[in-house]
């Protein structure tokens, strides 16, 4: 193997595999944090009773979130709730946020200092890859996962990367997300598959947290392992008051290889509608605007943040939702939420007639919160429209940015928030 | 392995397609259950029609989307082998967690094979012999390791093995600490 440069995560893996590894290597590298939502624990603590495994390589490092159904509203889910309670009690978990506690476990510990730049994260669920908003490699282990927990590893492939360089800003009206969600279509899967995207670049700099955390969380619909954003100076401002250890900012090697460099130019970008049946099925929203909607949502690990209900409440303020919409709105975090009271957006959404739920996942997670009826029509800021998702089979879904979720609950219909806005006539 | 091919597209999807997702939102994982609704989805028929050993040649991105191991169990449980011209990563790994017999990247494969061609594959080597039409072809097999999962009939033997392999080397260690 020749020496040459690093990536990011060859950096990442090199140091927690105490060698220098490159793409392709062998590993078994131990997870510094280990995370798993509600909907599968009660599962990984069956499976560690199957196996025999009386105790975790390290419940120190394990975080357990109950994001995916917070609000039990059936005896099934208050009996997994309470199976959750107990696994994590029976195992000592370091880090168990039960329902009320947190909020959702692919942001949360972000906002709680657990997550640093340079860490390597394993988790049950595929959007684990948000905390690369900050600079750590977060990585989806799943029918694994109780390997994860009672070994602390699991084999994997030093992956490749696709470094993507980030210019010029974006224009007004337009969001992350719809960078986020064309990306999907202007990606082949096939170039990014099991790769890590590295963001980089002039236009990086401009993008807070929170535009991170979208960037970092839709590439995965693609077959992206994870996703990393190169840490910079906005991240170290983050964690400055969240993260008592020292924070590293992991930067590339300019030799390291790549499996390609791709240039995005963030000032082309029109707002993005993914249509039926999957999230890279993306159109210009102009494409199915008029369209009619039952059912609108905002929240999810890619859209929930307070930064995206500022967008919707902009919006929404002193305007009603449609009449024959339904429009839910979930923060992604109790930080969150909170801060959303305190700056007057929850009274914004509950006076245009929207419904607030539990910080976690929200509608996304499978609809247990707010589904669809048959044949519906549904808009909303999740990471998927398989058919399904949110319930009845036959229902449509789109997804598409806070602001045009926010303007078709008004309207009633798929609208470019911008007419609403005034800035396109 | 030898069987007949049963031809797909491309971007079959794994929920929905391959299996629906209610099966994943509920975690069933026994393969008995779930041979029974593989592709109904996409074929209400054909799980009905797949005996063991039949395998399934399919175009790019196959079980793209989100990834649930449900269909790769069904797959495994109907003792049926996949031969993709391409497959996510994701659903690569899951399935070799569930123990199917795959060549995951198989291009031209599919347009050279005829629906019910008797195909005879060596998973080891990569062959692929149309015993239908007599012609053979060869892409590359899947890597040692991950060979080794899918002999040892997926993810839970292997897991146990280096639990074993953990547990020995823990007692090691406190004996010779006691020395």
């Amino acid at each position: 193997m020749s020496e040459r440069g690093f990536t990011i995560v060859e950096k990442i893996l090199s140091r927690v595999c105490k060698q220098n590894v490159y793409a392709s290597s062998l590993v078994f590298p131990e997870a510094e944090l280990v995370t798993m939502h509600d909907w599968y624990a009660a599962n990984a603590g069956a499976a560690l009773e199957a196996f025999g495994v009386e105790r975790m390589f390290d419940p120190s490092r394990v975080l357990i979130s109950t994001d995916h159904e917070p609000l039990a509203v059936s005896p099934g889910a208050a009996i997994r709730q309470q199976q959750v309670r107990n696994f994590a009690k029976k195992y000592n978990v370091g880090h168990f946020h039960d329902v009320g506690r947190s909020g959702l476990g692919h942001v949360f510990p972000v906002e709680a200092g657990l997550v640093r730049p340079g860490m390597f994260i394993a988790g049950y669920d595929t959007h684990v890859t948000n905390f690369g908003a900050v600079g750590a490699y977060g990585v989806a282990v799943l029918t694994e996962v109780t390997e994860l927990l009672a070994l602390g590893s699991v084999w994997q492939t030093v992956p490749e990367t696709v470094r993507i360089e980030l210019t010029g800003r974006m224009q007004k009206g337009v969001s992350i997300r719809d960078v986020a969600q064309r990306l999907l279509f202007t990606l082949d899967p096939e170039l990014v598959d099991d790769a890590v995207i590295e963001f980089g670049g002039a236009g990086t700099a401009g993008l807070g947290i929170d535009a991170r955390y979208t960037l970092c969380n839709t590439p995965t619909e693609i077959g992206a392992r994870s996703s990393i954003v190169e840490p910079d100076k906005i991240v170290t401002d983050y964690l400055a008051e969240r993260c008592s250890e020292p924070v590293d900012l992991l930067k590339a090697d300019t030799d390291a290889r790549y499996r390609a460099v791709v240039t995005v130019d963030l000032s082309t970008c029109e707002p993005q509608v993914s249509l039926p049946p999957r999230p890279e099925n993306v159109a210009d929203v102009s494409t199915v605007a008029g369209r009619e909607i039952d059912h609108a949502y905002i929240g999810s690990c890619a859209s929930g943040m307070l930064t995206d209900l500022r967008v919707a409440a902009e919006l929404l303020r002193g305007r009603q939702v449609n009449p024959r919409v339904r429009l839910f709105v979930t923060p992604v975090s109790q930080e969150v939420a909170r801060a959303a009271a305190q700056e007057g957006l929850m009274e914004v959404f509950i006076k245009a007639g929207a419904i607030i739920t539990q910080a976690g996942c929200g509608v996304c997670a499978g609809g247990r919160i707010g589904p669809v009826a048959p044949g519906e029509v549904s808009i909303g800021t999740g990471t998927r429209n398989d058919p399904g998702r949110l319930g009845a089979h036959d229902a449509t879904l789109y997804l598409a940015s806070p602001a045009t979720v926010a303007a078709s609950a008004i309207t009633g219909k798929i609208t470019d928030a911008r007419f609403l806005s005034g800035l396109v006539r | 392995m030898e069987g007949r091919a049963f031809i797909l597209g491309n971007d079959i999807a794994n929920d929905g397609h391959l299996m629906a997702l209610e099966f994943a939102l509920s975690r069933e994982s026994d393969p008995e259950i779930l041979r029974h609704q593989i592709f109904k989805g996409l074929d209400e028929a054909l799980a009905d029609q797949l005996t063991p050993g039949d395998l399934i040649v399919t175009g790019r991105r196959f079980a793209q989307g989100n990834p649930h191991i449900q269909g790769f169990i069904g797959l495994q449980g109907a003792r049926i082998g996949l031969l993709t011209e391409s497959i996510p990563s994701s659903s690569y790994r899951l399935a070799i967690n569930a123990g199917v017999p795959l060549l995951p990247s198989c291009p031209g494969l599919r347009a050279q094979t005829t629906q019910g061609d008797i195909l005879r594959v060596d998973f080891e080597t990569g062959s692929v012999l149309n015993v239908t039409s007599g012609e053979e072809l060869n892409f590359a097999p899947i890597p040692v390791h991950a060979r080794a999962i899918i002999m040892a009939g997926g993810w839970p033997p292997m897991f146990k093995a280096r639990l074993k392999q953990q547990k020995q080397s823990r007692e090691r260690n406190h004996s010779g600490q006691k020395v």
